[in-house]
């Protein structure tokens, strides 16, 4: 009998065939309810670990920048402090001369920081004060809500501009405080001649604005004991060495009696990252090895399905499914049911997120892509671990699998 | 005899079992012609079942050559076979096979999904089949809610659904009680006679086996005669 072969068949187009492997895939995992449920734990704590990770870093970087918004990153500032009786003194000169003999800096404003209880109409506010050069206004960007900044004409004068907490609180019910208004700082009546809107503080701010008077450098001594200097902000060169300057003006500045504090925007950045990239290696580990038992989780029902359903297996075999058909069919249900876990995992990963942000008093943000992240990612365990039983599916012979019971 | 739909020429089937080899059937010759309704009647054992899998193209036989519709589907790819299975062949089982989660027109529609056919095309067919064959208000039915006869008409229905060239039936009637199997053996009677549909049944029944035109009977694995009536 030397009769042809058969014309071989087109097979149909796969898309068509996909649409009710899809469909049959579904159908087949909710039917397996409970069990599929508990292999998707491992993949639903490791997306989420994941994104949670993710959103958490996006929102630690947002939230460490916006403590620098201001100022910038190119900034340090020192603070002396006194380790004996007599007040905390710099030299206002050499200070002023920095810019010319440190090429790294570009400004450096000089700062007197004392604490006063202020009063007027018949109320009492206990302050920060700091006697700055005018310079400071533009360095630190500190808006004027009424009246003006103060200039350096008003060198000596007893003028003070408020800070906006600081002035509500000194306000009567009768009336608010005003610039051409007299409150009273320790022993002297100063005029008010400016008040500040509100702002938002960062790490560099020497005081808090919006609770501090602000004087003019010259007889400071009148409220701030010593009256010069015990402070200065520096505005670094773009790219200079940060800790490496401030090592250098510490030294430049240090005098018997004297304790100097750096704080250096870029070195308290990094201490914040390197903190966080502990925190997000650990999620990332958790993660990965969560979405690995997850896996395994997978492969194990997936292994088990193969099993129970070899009748059905070699059903489908004799009336016409291949053994790619059928290895499909079982590899779209691996990538299904963990599809499914990483959606369930991407929700609670964006809620772990809120919960943290809404702990560490960050504003809550979630970058979209990582929410598509966890179903992909999920997704393709699924394949990878869904492989093995898909293969072994479809490598079954059909009349092996037909009397299966 | 008319046209030849299936055609065996010195097929022989071995199994190996742990370095013994077990001959279960030697030097079957024989041809099926178009409309023809054959009975594979033996002993158990005589290997009944091995053949129909030959046939079905479900397994592959150790030596010989099988032709159906005069091309011959001896050594193709395991795809291939799939498809000629889905093609040219309807399988009826003794215990249905029937997929329990799906309904009775999900099930009778499955072939014609593994040919592409779209969704809605799919179950208008499937339902078209089980009208025919009387079971037009259990097309929702899981097989779970229908009887044995119900599901083995279900299981008649897939195995016709695709228009195949041969209709293959091991034991159909074998878990049936005898009125039940009757009745299917009946319907089965009739789809031969309606659509001349070339049917190979196994059974153990004699009144079933009495009942076909021709007898194909088997002993220990070899052709033991061949009875046309
Ligand atoms: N996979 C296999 N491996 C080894 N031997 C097998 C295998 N399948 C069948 N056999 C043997 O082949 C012989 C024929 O079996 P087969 O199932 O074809 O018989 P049958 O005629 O259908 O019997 P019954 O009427 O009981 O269904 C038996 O001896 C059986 O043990
Ligand atoms: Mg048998």
């Amino acid at each position: 009998m030397t009769a042809p072969r058969p014309a071989v068949w087109n097979p149909p187009p796969i898309a068509l065939r996909l649409g009710d492997t899809l469909a049959e895939g579904w159908r087949n995992l909710r039917a397996q309810g409970r069990r599929s449920a508990l292999a998707l734990l491992g993949i639903v704590i490791g997306t989420a670990a994941i994104i949670a990770m993710l959103n958490s870093g996006h929102m630690a970087q947002r939230a460490a920048l916006k403590l620098f918004a201001k100022l910038g990153v190119d900034m340090l500032q020192i603070q002396a402090a006194s380790t004996g009786a007599a007040p905390a003194q710099l030299s206002r000169a050499a200070i002023e001369a920095l810019p010319r003999h440190d090429r790294a800096v570009l400004q450096a404003v000089p700062l007197a920081i004392g604490r006063s209880a202020v009063r007027a109409h018949g109320l009492t506010a206990d302050l920060a004060t700091l006697a700055a050069p005018p310079a400071l206004g533009a360095l630190a960007r500190l808006p004027i809500a009424a009246g003006r900044a103060l200039r350096a004409i008003d060198d000596c004068t007893l003028a003070t501009v408020l800070g906006a907490g600081a002035a509500r609180a000194l306000s009567a019910p009768a009336g608010a405080i005003a610039p051409g208004d007299t409150v009273l700082i320790g022993q002297y009546g100063y005029t008010v001649i400016g008040v500040l809107a509100p702002v938002a503080i960062e790490t560099l701010d020497p005081v808090d604005y919006n609770l501090a008077a602000l004087l003019p450098p010259g007889c400071a001594a009148r409220v701030i004991p010593g009256g010069g200097p015990n402070a200065l902000l520096v505005r670094l060169r773009d790219g200079a060495q940060g800790d490496a300057v401030g090592q250098r003006l510490i030294a430049r500045f240090a005098a018997p009696g004297l304790s100097l504090t750096l704080l250096d925007a870029r070195t308290i950045l990094r201490t914040m990252q390197q903190q966080r990239a502990i925190q997000s290696r650990m999620l990332t580990a958790i993660g990965a090895v969560s979405l690995l038992v997850g896996g395994i989780g997978v492969m194990n029902v997936m292994l088990m399905s193969v099993m129970e359903r070899r009748r059905e297996i070699g059903l489908r075999a004799a009336i016409g499914a291949t053994p790619a058909d059928i290895g499909l069919l079982f590899l779209v249900e691996a990538m299904l049911l963990s599809a499914a876990g990483g959606v369930i995992g991407a929700a609670l990963g964006g809620g772990i997120a809120y919960a943290i942000a809404r702990g560490a008093g960050w504003t809550f943000a979630l970058a979209p892509w990582t929410l598509a992240l966890g179903p992909g990612a999920a997704g393709t365990i699924g394949l990878v671990f869904g492989l093995y039983p898909a293969i072994g599916a479809a490598g079954l012979a059909p009349i092996e699998a037909l009397r299966a019971d | 005899m008319g046209v030849v739909v299936l055609e065996l020429a010195d097929v022989s089937k071995v199994y190996r079992q742990a370095e013994r080899v077990v001959p279960v059937l030697q030097d079957i010759s024989f041809s099926v012609a178009r409309g023809e309704l054959c009975a594979l009647v033996g002993p158990s054992g005589s290997g009944k079942t091995s053949l129909l899998n030959l046939i079905g193209l479900l397994d592959r036989p150790s030596a010989g050559t099988l032709a159906i519709d005069g091309a011959r589907v001896t050594d193709c790819s395991a795809a291939a076979a799939a498809r000629l299975r889905n093609r040219l062949i309807g399988f009826v089982f003794q215990s249905f096979h029937l997929l329990p989660r799906l309904t009775a027109w999900q099930n009778v529609a499955l072939p014609l999904q593994y040919r592409g056919v779209p969704r809605a095309r799919q179950r208008a067919q499937a339902e078209a089949m089980l009208a025919r064959l009387g079971l037009a208000d259990r097309s929702t039915h899981l097989p779970g809610q229908l009887s044995g006869g119900q599901n083995q008409r279900v299981a008649i229905a897939r195995a016709l659904i695709g228009s195949p060239r041969l209709l293959l039936a091991d034991e159909p009637t074998g878990s049936l009680d005898s009125a039940t199997g009757r009745e299917v053996m009946a319907l089965l009677a009739a789809l031969h006679a309606e659509l001349g549909l070339t049917i190979v049944i196994v059974t153990h029944d004699q009144q079933v086996a009495a009942a076909c035109p021709r007898r194909i009977a088997l002993r220990d694995g070899r052709l033991a005669g061949s009875a046309d009536e």
